[in-house]
């Protein structure tokens, strides 16, 4: 059974007389391992599609079974867990909470599971350390680069051990050299440690780390492709 | 479970931290509603104690008969106060003793000196209601009473007024050209007290003031007394003490069985209760001061909380996005709430026991009374407002989607 099966899933937004569809019937899946990109013009539902995978949104039809839960059938509220446990997320404004040390930011999913305060800082370490950013632990958000802030996020979606990593544009608000760096690590987390990666970007570069892209058009999948 | 707890406080406080400013304006309204509320309850409490005392040094079983101050119409004419009602009641069981009582202001000269003194006309058994303690020489003897005898026991204070330095024993004084004897000079108690208060006044034989003082009394029915003072022996019968010395009373007075007391008996437990009453309206009246400041500062927590939570829109999609439960985020908005108007209340509890110690330490004309137990209860009010108010900001952030928070902007 894959990780990740949609099936025809139709997302459309009403406002007031206007209905937009977002999403147009997608059916994928995706199995364990996998690196994927998702790329298309703006506007053609790429955040949609990966915000009801991450169990932020539902569907406004459709199936959509994750890791064997069938995550339509279930209300939002009752995801917080599944979220917790299976998903990480990093975003294009990096979504650190401020105010707050590098290490408390990667610390918080571990809160909302209970895990007891000293394996939490130890294991939260290990994550940054991972993400080579373990002596700017003490660092505030705002003191740190954006390439680092985002290695930060992406410490805090390793740190639940979750299988899945969805990460919209992650590397939209970083320059080149950064985005190489943020990039080798996403390929290191596939390779080495089987986090099964799916990623939205605009860049042909970025998505040539992925082993299958996925293209979007007017919410529609128009394509996916597996490379050799 | 404690880490749970902590984790919580230590975000609440780092939250409130972020915004010092607002979170000292904001718990201000606490600050002042629960320092006002300890501040007044130690008034409070002190004032009653206050009472309190100045009832147990009057004594509490004592009894006054009097005539009734408001008649009742079926009362034409009651009778008056004489020693015939003294005597009656000394007979009755339970009674220790009962002395007559006629009070008045009365010009007093010692040569070049001159001042007016409250002088209570009596007889011996007054030295058994009161325990009064001799500065020197001696109480008035039934003798004296029996024989007019042209004596005074003076007070303390008046003694001091009157003699300065000189001993005043057996020095005569002037009492509206009559002339008395100083036969003893009771000790200062400093008590002042409800009623007579003993170290401003003077006692004499009420037979003396009865007949030879020829203003004040003299004009008024031979007989007449104004009060009797009875002392009780045991303050637990007193009802029945009462209940005995109204027949006895009713009897010199020749009331039908089924006619009406045209007299009062008074005893000091029932004016306690009645300042107890008094004193508990004024405990409502300063509760609902308190529930008020609260209140305000209830509303100034609530309305911070939910500007706060909107400010906070995103962070709490990205706590959502990374596994936080509703409950979760309703427990951290309340934890703040809570540790805001606690922190409102710390101060509160700081500022309000810093004015009761002033008052209770500086301020002589009012009491003041620190109570422990209305540190505890303002406390817990604070924490209770912080509870009842920020439940609704907390549980409109909790109802937030994870992506309507994450969009936010
Ligand atoms: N909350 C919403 N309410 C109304 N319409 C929405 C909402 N979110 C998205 N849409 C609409 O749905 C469509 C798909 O949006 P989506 O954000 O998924 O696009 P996208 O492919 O991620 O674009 P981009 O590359 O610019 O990020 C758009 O037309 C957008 O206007
Ligand atoms: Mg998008």
């Amino acid at each position: 059974m894959s990780l990740i099966e949609t099936t025809d899933l139709y997302k459309t937004y009403t406002i007031g007389d206007v209905s937009v569809h977002a999403l147009q019937g997608v059916s994928v899946s995706i199995e364990r391992g996998e690196f994927v990109a998702v790329m298309g013009p703006s506007g053609s539902g790429k955040s949609t599609f990966m915000n009801i995978l991450g169990c932020l949104d539902k569907p406004t039809s459709g199936k959509y079974i994750l890791d064997g839960i069938d995550v339509t059938a279930t209300e939002l509220s009752k995801l917080a867990g599944v979220r917790n446990r299976k998903i990480g997320f990093v975003f294009q404004g990096f979504n650190l909470i401020s105010r707050t040390t590098a290490l408390e930011n990667v610390e918080l999913p571990m809160v909302y599971n209970h895990t007891p305060a000293k394996e939490r800082k130890e294991k939260a370490l290990e994550a940054l350390k991972a993400v080579g950013l373990e002596q700017r632990a003490y660092h505030m958000p705002n003191q740190l680069s954006g390439g680092q802030q985002q290695r930060v996020a992406i410490a805090r979606s390793l740190v639940c051990d979750a299988p899945i990593i969805f990460a919209d544009e992650p590397t939209g608000n970083l320059d080149t050299k950064m985005s190489i760096e943020v990039m080798e690590l996403f390929t290191r987390l596939n390779k080495e440690m089987g986090k099964t990666i799916i990623l939205i970007t605009h860049e042909p570069d970025i998505a040539e780390y992925a082993g299958r892209l996925i293209t979007f058009r007017d919410g529609k999948k128009v394509s996916d492709e597996v490379k050799k | 479970m404690i880490d749970t707890f902590l984790s919580v406080l230590r975000i609440s406080l780092k939250a409130i931290m972020a915004n010092k400013m607002r979170a000292a304006l904001t718990s201000l309204g606490i600050v002042i509603g629960v320092a006002a509320v300890i501040t007044m309850l130690a008034v409070g409490s002190g004032t009653q104690q206050n009472m309190n005392d100045r009832f147990s040094r009057f004594g509490t079983n004592t009894l006054y008969l009097r005539q009734p101050w408001n008649l009742d119409e079926s009362i034409t004419s009651p009778k008056d106060i004489t020693m015939d009602d003294v005597r009656a009641v000394r007979n009755v069981d339970g009674v220790v003793a009962a002395a007559p009582y006629i009070s008045s202001d009365f010009s007093v000269k010692y040569g070049i000196t001159s001042t007016s003194i409250d002088v209570l006309a009596t007889d011996t058994d007054i030295f058994k209601v009161y325990d009064w303690q001799f500065e020197s020489g001696r109480p008035f003897t039934e003798r004296e009473v029996d024989t007019y005898a042209q004596v005074a026991v003076l007070g303390a204070t008046v003694a001091e007024t009157i003699f300065n330095d000189i001993d005043p024993l057996g020095k005569t004084v002037i009492f509206d050209d009559i002339p008395f004897t100083v036969i003893g000079i009771i000790k200062k108690s400093g008590q002042g007290g409800w009623g007579f208060d003993m170290d401003e006044g003077t006692l004499i034989p009420y037979t003396t003031g009865k007949v030879k003082m020829n203003t004040g009394w003299s004009s008024q029915d031979r007989r007449a007394l104004d009060r009797v003072i009875i002392r009780v022996k045991d303050i637990n019968t007193i009802e029945n003490t009462k209940e005995a010395i109204s027949n006895a009373v009713r009897n010199t007075h020749r009331i039908h069985p089924l006619g009406e007391d045209d007299f009062q008996l008074d005893d000091m437990a029932s004016w306690i209760e009645e300042a107890k009453a008094a004193s508990k309206t004024m405990s409502i009246l300063l509760g609902i001061i308190g529930a008020v400041s609260l209140l305000v500062g209830g509303i100034g927590v609530m309305n911070i909380m939910l500007v706060s939570v909107t400010e906070r829109t995103r962070e709490i999609g990205i706590r959502m996005a990374i596994g936080a439960t509703s409950a979760d985020i309703r427990l951290q908005f309340l934890a703040e709430a809570v540790t805001l108007s606690c922190i409102g209340g710390i101060i509160g509890v700081l500022i309000g026991v810093g004015i009761s110690l002033f008052i209770e330490a500086h301020a002589t004309n009012i009491p003041a009374q620190l109570n422990i137990f209305s540190i505890f209860v303002s406390f817990g009010f604070s924490a209770a407002t912080g509870i009842f108010f920020g439940y609704y900001p907390a549980y409109k952030a909790s109802k937030l989607t994870p992506i309507d928070a994450l969009r936010y902007e």
